[in-house]
């Protein structure tokens, strides 16, 4: 249910009994120094076994009994996964144990992709940021989180580690609708590539809340390129508002070597609330949600094309 | 040199002086009841009912005892003898009282409600157990909506009150006809407040410790009222008051929410007498958010008649409230439902008017006391009609309340029910507000503003409280306790040290260092010399605790006249032991002085004097004096406190976001013993009250399941969200208010929800959108905008569905 | 880490300068390693679901929820909590500050808001009252309204800046 937080209890659930926890399940533990070590467990453990990265998804969903794994694998003692690499083409390369926070501080973010960076900063808080991990959030894969619309946004591809080598896959294949992905029980995602953006392109992020720091009822994310008085490449994504973050390319499509103007920007919003469906929850009905992303998709755009005014002169 | 040391003596009352709580609890070293630690102790946890309305059938624990850290698992039945059901009865007319079951024992009546007790080595095995525990429950209809629940006669919450009305009252002066037929123009409005937590940060959480050889009980429990548990507990468990002691340590937090009894303490009582082990339960979040007293959920019908200049004269309003499962003990049930009739007429004069409330059970968790209680739905619903009548009168929203307010020549005003308004700033506040906001330059920036499509509102709110109630007016009618009078002891020891026995239960209001203000003034002492015993059902005879903004009048009042006692007595040892007259001696510091001499002695020597050295005094002068007073202060009635709130804000339509830019107060309690407590005390209520109004809400499904249970969805307002607040004090003195002070420790919360719902309506205005559901969320602004949108011409360009340019 | 029979594990760490060495369940919480094996109290717990700030502590020098670590995740870390600050007696300057202002009611929201205003101290410019305030957004105080906090962070904020 976009929106929803799914890390919370779901008071009225079929299973009742399942609510009123505070205190996770027993469990066993490891903490492997190695992703084969790491990949050989957690098959071992035949879909029992849970990776626990930043711990900040996953631990109140055991403290709620949610889940009730056998063993967690603790991947953070892995070396090497918690680095943000630029990858000599213009764009970034970041392990899957990068925390939030390294993302919010990173001089190369914010160079390459301030979009991301103003992304991170409506991540949760700071200690949040501090445990959280961009693999743990794309593989969390909740459809109000900011990661998996930016790593869409931006064309990233994971890097995922299994029993019988690494894979590659897009970023907008790699979700399969709320909290679910392609990964299989074994496999790990080990870094995600973000190439570089098309060169003088502008952004916009917009987002919002209910309160700081809070899962965002809805949020739009957009890029733009201009050439002259036109649009050039257009990128949209949002999320909160579907059954996962999503790209939107009949928004795109509109604005592709469109003129920007508010007829051009209505019909991109038009685009966004057809391909959208959200869903009712407590805080907003799937009507308001619809609504309201169109008027952040329409804020985004008009801040992308400003900013990417100034990149163009 | 002695004149001069009097003047130079530090006035305490008044001063902004630092707490003496602050060190231990920056350090990590106060102790809340969560941390006792004891030898052999166990955990707790209750296996809850997962319906909202059941009988249960049959419970099965085999499973679960056989589990290895298990002490011990306990039904209604296995603890029936040593504990029996609590009952909040009262006197009313109309009022059902109902049985409050330590553990659910027939059945349940609300989601959340103990069913059974789990006792093992620590909580995480007390819940690995509840896993294994499976009741048997047979389902019944579930009432959740208090209007069906009202008319329901099949269904019943309490078989034994014969109906789900348990309270219903109705009062009112003057001929209310007769002012709505002459009225020019007649306002109303239903308002509907939702169903709130006071959320505490400090969960309940209590341990009971029973010690086999003295027969006694010791509860620590996180409440506000240590006094009234000791109590409950001893009438409910037939033991002798003074073998039970009950001791609120430091408390995270109570907001009213602590000062009820609660069905988990006679239980943990009953544990720890049972098991032979000290039994410690620590709410977690879910089961706070589930189980703790709910408030402010009422629905008010609210008309007004007014003349042609905006002159109020008739008002009639028609509550109904949403009490819960229970009838709260020892409030009862009426408290929120007719605090909010018998406030609805606020500061302003009103010649006729009707008031009637019901009270109608349902199956949530009982409705209790949260700050304010009442005045923030009587606030809301009040100032929003009056804004509604200025438009119709053509007046300003500061021009309505000026004309209508009781003015400084008409105190004492009796309102329309009764009460009694003593000489309070109600104009002297709302004038202060006015000039710090200075509406009028507002107005033009709103103007221009709306021309770039932004939407700015400000919004007042007058209110006037009863605090520091006496033993005339019961904090909620006809209950079962008295709240109006308060004990200190005062006693010199024999090390000369000054220990002050209260009955207060300090819980964030920083008690302990008001109160050794008062005390260190009055005896003249440092206020370091003082220490004080509270939150503590043992010292005195008889205490209750801390709530309904009554300590500060009611615990300094006992704080002033034992003070001023002991110092007559201290006075006269010391004039025995110096051979002088008491009227030549005055006290500096702990030391007694002879005036115009350098003859002085310390507390320490007159305590030794009297106390260790045997042949000082003689023995007959000495069987005349002690070192010890024991005073109880009745303040009879209650005083008066007010203020006015002005809230400026920014609606976004287009995405419901509102934005609150600045909060100014003005408020009259009188004459304030600490201003920084004070401003904190303000900040902190008004803050409460802008969740109340923008963010706050439970909300239950038909199947009486929270569906915000947690704190991702109980949305509390975090700094982020919080504007700074400008406060202003006004403060009136009354001669015959013993100290002069007069509660304030709920105002903020009372004034805010009808400030920030005037100024969101405010800045709503263009979309005719009356603001008449709190709290105000982006969903309902959208709903009104685009009800509004519909109907009206789009002024701006922020609010239409193609929003595309800001 | 080394496990036994009743599925218990020894782990060890610093804590506020001292070295501790404990046998617990992996399952077991560090706000609640704090609490109930070492004593040390003053580190609260308000939600165990990471939202109230409460159980905020340092782990190797960064704010972390001890209510979404588990012990055993702590092997070998430096963990401070509020209790490694000043004493009853001698009070740092932040907790001097927070008395100053009154930034504190109930205290129960303290221990958490210190920690994360010396992360934030630490991490952030704080330029503004508005970056105080996001700053301290992930911990929730219900008595102050927060503006007492934001002075005092923002008194220490001056003093870390130099311009006082
Ligand atoms: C109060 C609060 C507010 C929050 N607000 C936001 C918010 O506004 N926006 C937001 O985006 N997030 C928010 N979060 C979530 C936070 O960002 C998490 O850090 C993130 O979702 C998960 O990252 P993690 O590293 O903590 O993952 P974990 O909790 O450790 O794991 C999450 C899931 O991913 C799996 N996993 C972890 N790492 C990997 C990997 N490398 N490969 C394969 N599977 C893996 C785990 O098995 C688990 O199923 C909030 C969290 C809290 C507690
Ligand atoms: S207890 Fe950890 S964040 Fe609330
Ligand atoms: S001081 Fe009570 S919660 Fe912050």
């Amino acid at each position: 249910m976009p929106g929803h937080k799914p890390w919370l209890p779901a008071l009225a659930t079929d299973d009742k009994s399942s609510r009123l926890y505070m205190k996770p399940p027993a469990f066993g533990y490891e903490a492997p120094t190695s992703i084969e070590q790491a990949t050989a467990l957690l098959s071992m453990h035949d879909g029992d076994a849970r990776i626990i990265a930043g711990g900040q998804s996953l631990v109140p969903m055991l403290n709620f009994r949610l889940l009730v794994p056998s063993v967690l694998v603790d991947i953070n003692r892995i070396a090497g996964l918690d680095e943000i690499r630029d990858d000599g083409k213009g764009g970034l390369t970041i392990g899957a144990l990068v925390r939030h926070f390294q993302l919010e501080a990173s001089e190369l973010v914010a160079a390459r992709f301030p979009i991301l960076t103003e992304a991170v900063r409506h991540i949760a808080h700071l200690a949040i940021r501090n445990r959280g991990t961009i693999g743990g959030s794309l593989s969390h894969a909740d459809p109000a989180a900011e990661l998996p619309m930016m790593v869409q946004l931006l064309n990233g591809a994971l890097t995922i580690a299994g029993p019988d080598g690494t894979r590659t896959v897009a970023a907008r294949d790699f979700f399969d609708g709320a909290l679910t992905t392609v990964l299989d029980d074994a496999e790990i995602v080990t870094e995600i590539a973000l190439p570089a953006l098309p060169a003088g392109a502008g952004w916009g992020f917009k987002e919002v809340a209910r309160r700081a720091g809070d899962f965002a009822m809805a949020a739009a994310a957009v890029t733009l390129t201009q050439k002259d008085t036109l649009i050039e490449e257009a990128r949209v994504a949002v999320m909160g508002v579907h059954d996962q973050a999503i790209r939107v390319p009949g928004a795109e499509a509109m604005l592709q070597g469109a003129v920007a103007d508010n007829g051009t920007i209505t019909a991109a919003i038009a685009a966004v609330r057809e391909a959208v469906d959200p869903d009712d929850d407590l805080h907003a009905t799937a009507e308001f949600r619809r609504h309201l992303i169109g008027v952040l998709v329409g804020r985004a755009i008009h801040d992308a094309w400003h900013r990417a005014a100034v990149a163009h002169t | 040199m002695t004149e001069s040391a009097i003047d130079m003596r530090p006035t305490m009352i008044g001063a902004p002086v630092q707490r003496k709580e602050d060190p231990r609890l920056l350090t990590g070293h106060g102790q809340y009841t969560a941390d006792v630690q004891l030898p052999r102790m166990a955990h707790v946890a209750f296996v809850r009912s997962d319906r909202a309305h059941a009988r249960i059938l049959e419970i099965d624990t085999t499973e679960a005892k056989a589990l290895r850290g298990v002490h011990g698992i306990y039904g209604a039945e296995d603890i029936a003898s040593l504990v029996r059901p609590l009952c909040a009865s009262s006197r009313t007319e109309g009022y059902h009282a109902t049985l409050i079951p330590p553990l659910a024992d027939s059945k349940v009546r609300y989601v959340g409600e103990p069913v059974v007790a789990v006792v093992a080595t620590d909580r995480y095995v007390a819940e690995d157990a509840r896993d294994m525990i499976h009741v048997d429950y047979e389902d019944l209809p579930v009432l959740t909506d208090p209007a069906a629940a009202l008319v329901e006669t099949d269904t019943l919450i309490h078989d034994e009150a014969g109906t789900n009305l348990i309270v219903e009252r109705g009062f009112g002066r003057g001929d209310t006809d007769e002012a709505f037929h002459t009225a020019a123009h007649v306002v109303a409005g239903r308002y509907r407040m939702g169903r709130h937590a006071p959320m505490a940060l400090e969960t309940r959480a209590c341990v009971g410790h029973w010690e086999h050889g003295k027969q006694s009980l010791t509860m620590w429990s996180a409440t506000q009222a240590p006094g009234i548990l000791r109590d409950a507990l001893a009438e409910l468990m037939d033991l002798p008051g003074k073998r039970i002691r009950c001791i609120a340590p430091d408390v995270g937090g109570g907001f009213g929410a602590k000062v009820s009894i609660y069905q988990e303490e006679l239980a943990v009582a009953a544990l720890a007498r049972i098991t032979g082990r000290p039994v410690k339960w620590v709410s977690d979040r879910l089961e706070d958010l589930t189980t703790t007293s709910q408030s402010f959920d009422d629905i008010v019908d609210l008309e007004m008649a007014i003349d042609a200049d905006g002159v109020i004269l008739g008002l009639r309003a028609q509550v109904l409230g949403d009490v819960g499962a229970y009838s709260i003990y020892p409030w009862t049930a009426s408290l929120e439902p007719v605090q909010v009739i018998s406030f609805m007429p606020g500061p302003y004069k009103v010649a006729a008017y009707r008031g009637r409330a019901q009270a109608v059970a349902t199956n949530k968790p009982p409705m209790g006391p949260y700050r304010g209680v009442g005045r923030p739905v009587s606030t809301f619903a009040m100032e929003r009609l009056i804004d509604k009548a200025a438009v119709a009168a053509g007046l300003t929203p500061e021009g309505i309340r000026r004309r209508n307010m009781v003015r400084p020549d008409e105190f004492p005003y009796k309102t329309p029910v009764g009460i009694q308004w003593d000489r309070a700033g109600f104009i002297e506040c709302l004038d202060s507000v006015v000039e710090a906001v200075d509406p009028d330059s507002f107005r033009h920036q709103q103007v221009e503003a709306r021309a770039e499509g932004r939407y700015l509102g400000l919004g007042f709110a007058s209110y006037s409280e009863l605090t520091g109630l006496g033993s005339r007016i019961a904090a909620a009618p006809g209950m079962p306790i008295n709240t109006g009078t308060e004990t200190a002891r005062l006693r010199i020891d024999s090390t000369g040290a000054v220990v002050a026995a209260m009955a207060f239960a300090n819980h964030g209001q920083g008690l302990e260092t008001s109160m050794a203000q008062v005390i260190a003034d009055e005896l003249g002492v440092a206020m370091e010399a003082v220490m004080i015993d509270s939150g503590d059902s043992d010292p005195l005879a008889h205490t209750t605790g801390t709530y309904a903004s009554r300590s500060a009048v009611l615990a300094g009042g006992a704080a002033t006249l034992a003070a001023r006692g002991l110092r007559e007595k201290i006075l006269k040892v010391a004039a025995e032991l110096m051979e002088a007259s008491p009227t030549d001696l005055e006290i500096f510091d702990s030391t007694v002085r002879l005036v115009g001499t350098d003859k002085q002695l310390t507390f320490r020597e007159i305590a030794h004097a009297f106390y260790t050295q045997m042949g000082r005094l003689h023995p007959k002068q000495r069987a005349a004096m002690d070192l010890e007073e024991t005073r109880m202060f009745d303040p009879v009635f209650g005083t008066a406190s007010c203020a006015t709130h002005a809230a400026l804000v920014e609606v976004d339509p287009a995405t419901g976001m509102v934005e609150v830019k600045r909060y100014w107060v003005a408020e009259d309690c009188g004459r304030l013993i600490n201003p920084m407590i004070v401003d904190g005390q303000v900040h902190g209520g008004v803050i409460q009250g802008i969740g109340v109004a923008l963010h706050e809400e439970l909300i239950y499904d038909e199947d009486g399941q929270n569906l915000t249970a947690s704190l991702a969805d109980y949305l509390v307002p975090s700094a982020a969200e919080a504007p700074d607040v400008d406060v202003t004090h006004i403060e009136t003195q009354l001669p015959d208010n013993l100290t002069g002070f007069r509660g304030m420790g709920e105002g903020g919360t009372i004034g805010a929800p009808g400030a920030i719902a005037n100024a969101v309506a405010d800045a709503l205005r263009p979309f005719g959108a009356d603001v008449n559901t709190l709290p105000i969320t982006p969903q309902r602004i959208h709903d009104l905008v685009q009800a509004g949108s519909a109907q009206t011409l789009r002024p701006g360009r922020n609010n239409s569905s193609d929003d595309t340019t800001s | 880490m080394t496990g036994t029979a009743s599925g218990k594990v020894v782990v060890s760490m610093t804590v506020n300068g001292d070295r501790v060495e404990e046998l617990v369940e992996p399952r077991w919480l560090l706000a609640d390693f704090l609490r109930e094996n070492l004593g040390l109290t003053g580190t609260h717990v308000g939600c165990e679901h990471g939202v109230c700030g409460a159980c905020t502590i340092l782990m190797n020098g960064n704010s972390v929820r001890a209510c979404l670590t588990f012990a055993v995740q702590a092997q070998g870390a430096d963990i401070e909590t509020v209790e490694s600050l000043g004493t009853v007696n001698d009070l740092d300057d932040l907790q001097e500050s927070f008395r100053k202002h009154h930034a504190l009611q109930c205290g129960f929201c303290t221990p958490g808001m210190l920690m994360t205003a010396i992360d934030a101290l630490r991490k952030r410019p704080l330029a503004t009252d508005q970056e105080i305030r996001d700053a301290l957004s992930g911990n929730i105080c219900r008595c102050t309204g927060y503006q007492n906090i934001v002075k005092a962070v923002r008194t220490m904020v001056q003093k870390r800046d130099g311009d006082d």
